[in-house]
C-alpha cells in the first residue's frame, strides 16, 4: 500500500524541471548502494493488513486484572478517544509556531494546571516519557541543582523504577547510597509505595531539607491524589509520576504519561516543554512555549535534559479525561478503587491470607497466601480468565483493584480460591 | 476561549459513586466499605472543575480547530518528516487485544504482542543492516541516551578512558545535551564548504580520548556526508565508535543501509520515517539498533523466539546489559503503528524514499532562484535555504507570513550554521500541485518583502491570534491556572470541594 | 559614559570601586541579545579565571555566556536581576550590573579596552 500521491506523469514532469533523466540521477550519491530489493514481505493492502493484525492481536489474551504494580486498568470515558483522534490533535507537531497551534498549547496549559492542582505544586511541565524515566530525570535535575552526586531512596519504590534509576545513575556518575547527609542530592519516596502503603512523608522531607537535599515524591497511581493529601503539602520539592491512570489504556506498557511538577525555585531547571499564557499585540489572550532557553535546542550541552519529543497526545488525553470526570468523578474512581480493594482484602483475610501492609493502603495491597498455595491459585485464576496479582515470590502476592473490578468479579476470585483450597 | 477551570456545572456520571451497602446477591449480603483513613492523610480540598460532557466535548473540539495538522495541509518542517499518518493504523492500535493487554500479564497471554515486537525488530534489522534492536526508547533523544550509555559501558569494560564525543556543528541540540547527560564532553567539528563535516579538522580532533562520533546522515542540511566511509574507517582505526542519528532515514529506505556506511549504532524515529502520528509533540519511539558486538549491552528484557516458536521476555541472557531505561518494553502503541506501516510498504519501501527525494529536489528547483542555497549540491529528502538577503529576522517574518497563506512554515533558524535558515522537508505524501502552490507562496512573499518589508514584519494577520509576545511570557510567567479568580484575586470557594466531607474518616492514629 | 570603564572583547565592562571590580555587559551586547528573560548568576565566594564563563543570560530564543573579564572571587551578585532581568537591557551600566569581584590581579584591568578602543572595536564588527 502506497501513501504517496505522485503519479508516473508527475515524476516525468518533476524530473524534467529538476533537469535530470531519472530518479537514479538523484540518488546516485547515496552510497554504498543496495543492489537488491530489501527482503521484506510483499506489500499489503489495507484489507490484508487488517486481517494480518487481527490474527496477531487474537493471540493475546485479555484477562480480568487484579494487578497494578505500575499499570492500572481504569475506565476510560468514550469521549476521550473521539477527541484525540481528531486530526487537529493527532497530526500536528510540537507547537513551535504558536499562532498555528493554539489548540495544543491551550490544552497543555490546562494539563500543567491539572497536574499542579492534583500534586499541590507550583509549576508542571508538559509531560515526560513515563513515570520511571521522569523519576530519573528528577534525580538528574537535583544533582544539577545542588552539585551533589549521591541519592537516597526510601524502601518501597517500584522495583522496575529502581532498575531505571540505577541505569541512569550509572550513565551520569551518580551513586545510590544508604545515608542522608551533605553529599545527598535528593531523597526519593514513592507514595503510595509499591506495596500500597500510604504515609505522611513530612518527616522525610524534613530529613532531606536538613542536609540541603531535595525531596522527590513519586506517584505511580495518581487517582490516589483525589483523596490523599498531595505531596506539595508535605514538603516535596519535585513530584514525578505516571499519569497512565488518567484516561490512558494499559496498552502493554506504552505509550504512557510521565509528569513532573516542581516548586517555583526550580523553574529554571525543570526539563521538558512548558507552556505559558501571554497576549498578542491586540491584547488577545494566547499561549506559547516558554523558557525554551532551558531546552536542548538552545542550551545544547548545558541543558538539564535532552528531552525533545514528549507524550503530548497522552497529556491531551489525560486532560480530557480529568475534564470529563471532574472532581466528583475522580473522587468516585478513588472511592470505588479503595472500596473494592478493601473488600477483596477482607475476604482474603477470612480465607487465611496474611495481611502484610503495616500502613493504610489505597487500592493496592500485599498479602501472604496460605503456605505453598500460590502457584495453584494463580493457575486456577488464570484458567478462569483472571490475572490474580503480581507474584512476588515466597507466597507473597501484590493485588490491586479499580472501579473496573466489580463485586461479582471479586466474588468469582474468592470462590475460585475456595475451590483451589478444596482440591489441594 | 475559556479555560476548562472556568466551568462549574453538573458533571456527567461516567463512573458511579460507591454504595455503602451493596445489594444482596445469591443470599449472601455483600457489604460495602467506607473509606477509613487517618485524618492527616486525607486531602482537604480538590479544586478541579465539574463540567458536563457536552461542554467538555465542545471545549476541546473548538480548541482543536485552532490547530494545524498534516490532516489539514502541507507541513514542511525540516527534519520532522511530517508525512501522512494512516488511519488504519489508529484502528489497529486500538484493537482490544493490543490496547487492553497489561504489561505484566502471563507469558501465555502476550504471544501476539511479543510476536509483533520480534517481527518488527527483524524488519528494522533488514532496513538498517543492524544486528539487534532495543524497542525501549520513547523518543529519538532517549534512543541517543541509550546509545551513549552503551558507549560508556563498552569503554568501561575495555578499561579505556575516553571522555569525548565528536559532533558536527550542524548537529541537532539533542546530540550535545545527550552527551552531557552521561558526562561526556562534546567536540564540535565545523562543516566545510560542501556541507560535509570537515574531514581535516575531524582527523585533527580524532585522538585516543574520543569515544564516539555522532553523525546524522543525510545531515541536517539535507546533504549526504560524502566522506562517510573514510570517516568511519578513521574512527574505527582509532578505536572509536560510530553513531548514526537516524532522524533522516526517510531519505535512505531501500537505497542504502547505515550499517554499510559502517555505523555501529543507529536510532530511528518511528514518529518520523515510519509514519506514527506526532500528536502535538509526542508520543514517539526512538528504537536503537546496534551491531552484534554491542548487542549484549542492550537493555532487558529482550524478546526471544524459542525453538518451539514461542516468544519469551528474557531477563537473564544479557550479560553486559546497561539495565533498563523504562518501566515497560517500549511505546507499544507506536510499535504497532510502525509495524503496520512497514508491512503495508513491504518490499516496495524504496519508493517512499525515492518520492521523498524527488519532491524535495523538485521544490528546491522552484525556489533556488528566489532564495539563497548555501550549499550548491543535490539535496536528499530535505533542503536548507537562506533568506539572509532579505535582512535580519527575515526567516521569522517569512514563516509568520506563510501562515496567512494557509501553510505551516518550515523549520527556521536551524541548523545553526546557516543564517536565516529555512529547512524544508516536503515528504513523499504530497502531490505536485501542493508543491507548486507552496513555492508560489514563498515567491510571492519574497517579492512582497522586496517591495514592502513591513507587511511580513506584522504577520500573521489572518490567524485567531496575532504574533504573540514571547518576552512577556518569560518575564511575567503565567504557567498554570490557580483557584484564585483570575480577574479580582478573590478566592473561588465554590470550586474547592472539601474532600474530607466526601470521605468518611477514622480517628485512628497510624 | 562612566569614567574609567573598561571593556573585554566578549563585551563585558568593568569599573573598579574601592578595590572591587564591578562587571556587566555592554549596551552593544544587550542589543545583540534582544529581550533578556533570565540570568543564571554564580555563587558568592566562587573563584573565576579571566575568560571563564561566569553567568548565563537567556533571551527568548538564545542562551549566551557572560565571560569573566577579570580573575577573582565573587563577593556580590545582583540578585535583583532574577526578578528584573530586563534591567540588563534598560540600564546595562547601572541597574544591570551583574557581579562584583575581588580581583586577584589588578594588572588585568590595564589590558582591557578603553571606551574609545571599544567603540572602535564594535564599529568594526557592525
Amino acid at each position: 500500500m502506497n501513501y504517496s500521491p505522485i503519479t508516473e506523469n508527475d515524476r516525468e514532469e518533476m524530473l524534467k524541471r529538476i533537469g535530470v533523466r531519472s530518479i537514479n540521477d538523484l540518488i546516485m550519491d547515496l552510497k554504498p548502494p543496495l543492489n537488491e530489493k530489501l527482503d521484506l514481505s510483499k506489500p499489503m493492502s489495507e484489507l490484508e493488513l487488517l486481517e494480518h493484525m487481527r490474527n496477531i492481536s487474537q493471540k493475546n489474551k485479555i484477562m480480568k486484572y487484579f494487578i497494578g504494580a505500575g499499570s492500572y486498568n481504569h475506565y476510560i470515558p468514550s469521549a476521550v478517544n473521539h477527541l484525540i483522534m481528531r486530526g487537529e490533535f493527532l497530526t500536528g507537531y510540537t507547537p513551535y509556531q504558536a499562532e498555528m497551534n493554539q489548540g495544543t498549547l491551550h490544552t497543555m496549559y490546562e494539563f500543567q494546571s491539572f497536574i499542579c492542582l492534583l500534586t499541590g505544586m507550583d509549576i508542571a511541565n508538559a509531560s515526560m516519557y513515563e513515570g520511571s524515566s521522569a523519576l530519573a530525570e528528577a534525580v538528574l535535575l537535583s544533582s544539577s541543582y545542588n552539585g551533589r552526586n549521591c541519592i537516597f531512596i526510601k524502601n518501597g519504590l517500584n522495583p522496575r523504577y529502581l532498575e531505571v534509576l540505577k541505569t541512569y545513575c550509572e550513565g551520569a556518575d551518580l551513586k545510590i547510597v544508604n545515608e542522608i547527609d551533605h553529599n545527598t542530592a535528593c531523597v526519593i519516596a514513592q507514595n503510595p509505595d509499591f506495596y500500597g502503603n500510604i504515609e505522611n512523608l513530612q518527616y522525610m522531607s524534613e530529613q532531606a531539607h536538613k542536609v540541603g537535599a531535595l525531596f522527590i515524591t513519586c506517584v505511580v497511581e495518581p487517582t490516589s491524589l483525589a483523596i490523599l493529601e498531595p505531596p506539595g503539602t508535605y514538603g516535596a520539592d519535585i513530584v514525578v509520576g505516571e499519569g497512565q491512570s488518567f484516561g490512558i489504556p494499559v496498552n502493554f506498557g506504552g505509550p504512557y504519561l510521565g509528569f513532573m511538577a516542581v516548586k517555583n525555585f526550580l523553574l529554571k531547571k525543570i526539563p521538558g516543554r512548558i507552556c505559558g499564557m501571554t497576549t498578542d499585540s491586540k491584547g488577545n489572550k494566547g499561549f506559547v512555549l516558554t523558557f525554551q532557553a532551558r531546552e536542548q535546542h538552545i542550551r545544547r550541552e548545558r541543558a538539564t535534559s535532552n528531552i525533545t519529543t514528549n507524550v503530548a497526545l497522552m497529556a491531551i488525553a489525560s486532560t480530557i479525561y480529568l475534564a470529563l470526570m471532574g472532581r466528583n468523578g475522580l473522587i468516585n474512581v478513588a472511592k470505588l478503587s479503595y472500596s473494592r480493594a478493601h473488600l477483596l482484602h477482607n475476604k482474603l483475610k477470612s480465607l487465611g491470607f496474611e495481611a502484610l501492609n503495616k500502613k493504610p493502603f489505597y487500592n493496592e495491597f500485599n498479602m501472604k497466601a496460605p503456605s505453598g498455595s500460590l502457584e495453584n491459585i494463580f493457575s486456577n485464576l488464570l484458567k478462569n480468565g483472571i490475572l490474580g496479582g503480581l507474584n512476588l515470590g515466597e507466597d507473597n502476592i501484590l493485588i490491586s483493584c479499580t472501579e473496573m473490578n466489580t463485586v461479582q468479579d471479586i466474588e468469582s476470585y474468592v470462590s475460585i480460591i475456595k475451590e483451589t483450597a478444596i482440591t489441594k | 476561549m475559556k479555560l476548562i477551570f472556568e466551568y462549574e456545572e453538573e458533571t456527567t456520571e461516567h463512573v458511579p459513586d460507591v454504595d455503602d451497602k451493596e445489594e444482596k446477591r445469591g443470599g449472601e449480603a455483600v457489604e460495602g466499605i467506607t473509606i477509613e483513613l487517618p485524618k492527616d492523610l486525607i486531602r482537604k480540598e480538590l479544586a478541579l472543575p465539574n463540567v458536563s460532557e457536552i461542554n467538555v466535548v465542545r471545549h476541546y473540539t473548538n480548541i482543536s480547530r485552532m490547530n494545524f495538522g498534516v490532516d489539514l495541509g502541507f507541513y514542511p518542517l525540516g527534519s520532522c518528516t511530517m508525512k501522512y499518518n494512516p488511519k488504519i493504523n489508529e484502528d489497529i492500535a486500538r484493537l482490544d487485544g493490543f490496547k487492553d493487554l497489561h504489561p505484566l500479564s502471563h507469558e501465555s497471554c502476550i504471544q501476539g504482542s511479543l510476536q509483533l515486537m520480534w517481527e518488527l525488530e527483524q524488519d528494522l534489522k533488514k532496513i538498517t543492516g543492524m544486528d539487534a534492536f532495543s524497542l525501549q526508547p520513547a523518543a529519538g533523544a532517549q534512543g541517543e541516551l541509550l546509545g551513549v550509555m552503551i558507549t560508556k559501558a563498552y569503554y568501561k569494560q575495555k578499561n579505556e578512558k575516553r571522555k569525548k564525543i565528536i559532533i558536527p556543528d550542524s548537529a541537532h541540540g539533542t546530540n550535545a545535551a545527550t552527551s552531557a547527560m552521561c558526562k561526556f564532553e562534546t567536540l564540535t567539528i565545523p562543516s566545510d564548504s560542501r556541507g560535509n563535516m570537515d574531514i581535516y579538522k575531524f582527523k585533527e580532533s580524532l585522538k585516543d580520548d574520543v569515544a564516539l562520533v555522532m553523525l546524522t546522515n543525510p545531515n541536517t542540511l539535507g546533504l549526504f556526508e560524502e566522506n562517510i566511509l573514510e570517516i568511519s574507517d578513521l574512527a574505527h582505526t582509532n578505536g572509536t565508535l560510530m553513531y548514526c542519528d537516524g532522524a533522516n532515514m526517510n531519505a535512505l529506505l531501500g537505497i542504502t543501509r547505515p550499517s554499510d556506511q559502517r555505523f555501529d549504532m543507529i536510532h530511528l524515529n518511528l514518529h518520523k520515517t515510519f509514519s506514527t502520528p506526532h500528536g502535538g509533540g509526542g508520543p514517539g519511539s526512538g528504537v536503537l539498533g546496534v551491531k552484534s558486538f554491542l548487542a549484549e549491552y542492550l537493555p532487558i528484557p529482550r524478546v526471544i523466539k524459542q525453538q518451539d516458536s514461542k516468544f519469551v521476555l528474557d531477563y537473564t541472557k544479557q550479560q553486559k546489559t546497561v539495565g533498563t531505561i523504562r518501566y515497560s518494553y517500549g511505546n507499544f502503541g507506536m510499535l504497532v503503528r510502525a509495524y503496520c506501516y512497514i508491512k503495508s510498504c513491504g518490499s516496495n519501501i524504496r519508493k517512499v524514499s525515492e518520492h521523498a527525494i524527488l519532491n524535495a529536489n523538485y521544490l528546491l528547483s522552484l525556489l533556488k532562484d528566489d532564495y539563497e542555497l548555501p550549499y550548491n549540491r543535490r539535496c536528499t529528502h530535505e533542503f536548507v535555504l537562506s533568506s539572509r538577503k532579505f535582512g535580519e529576522k527575515s526567516a521569522l517574518n517569512i514563516a509568520k507570513r506563510l501562515l496567512d497563506y494557509g501553510f505551516h512554515p518550515p523549520t527556521i533558524y536551524f541548523p545553526l550554521i546557516v543564517r536565516e535558515a529555512l529547512m524544508i522537508e516536503p515528504t513523499e505524501t504530497e502531490n505536485k500541485e501542493t508543491l507548486d502552490r507552496f513555492a508560489a507562496a514563498l515567491r510571492n512573499i519574497a517579492n512582497e518583502i522586496k517591495e514592502n518589508p513591513d507587511i511580513a514584519k506584522g504577520a500573521p494577520y489572518t490567524k485567531l491570534v496575532g504574533r504573540l509576545d514571547e518576552v512577556a511570557a518569560a518575564r511575567k510567567p503565567n504557567l498554570r491556572w490557580t483557584a484564585l479568580s483570575q480577574s479580582d484575586g478573590k478566592e473561588d470557594n465554590e470550586k474547592k470541594l472539601y474532600v474530607e466531607k466526601s470521605v468518611k474518616n477514622s480517628s485512628s492514629n497510624d | 559614559m562612566i569614567e574609567n570603564i573598561r571593556f573585554a572583547k566578549e563585551h563585558e565592562w568593568i569599573v573598579i570601586k574601592e578595590g572591587i571590580a564591578i562587571m556587566g555587559i555592554s549596551d552593544f551586547a544587550q542589543r545583540q541579545l534582544g529581550d533578556i528573560v533570565s540570568i543564571e548568576l554564580p555563587k558568592v565566594g566562587s573563584i573565576f579565571r579571566y575568560m571563564q564563563s561566569i553567568a548565563i543570560i537567556d533571551s527568548v530564543k538564545a542562551s549566551s555566556d557572560v565571560y569573566c573579564a577579570m580573575s577573582g572571587e565573587v563577593v556580590e551578585v545582583n540578585e535583583e536581576l532574577l526578578e528584573h532581568p530586563e534591567w540588563i537591557n534598560q540600564s546595562p551600566y547601572e541597574l544591570g550590573w551583574i557581579v562584583k569581584l575581588k580581583p586577584s590581579n589588578m594588572e588585568e584591568f590595564n589590558n582591557l579596552m578603553t571606551n574609545e578602543q571599544y567603540n572602535k572595536f564594535i564599529g568594526e564588527i557592525e
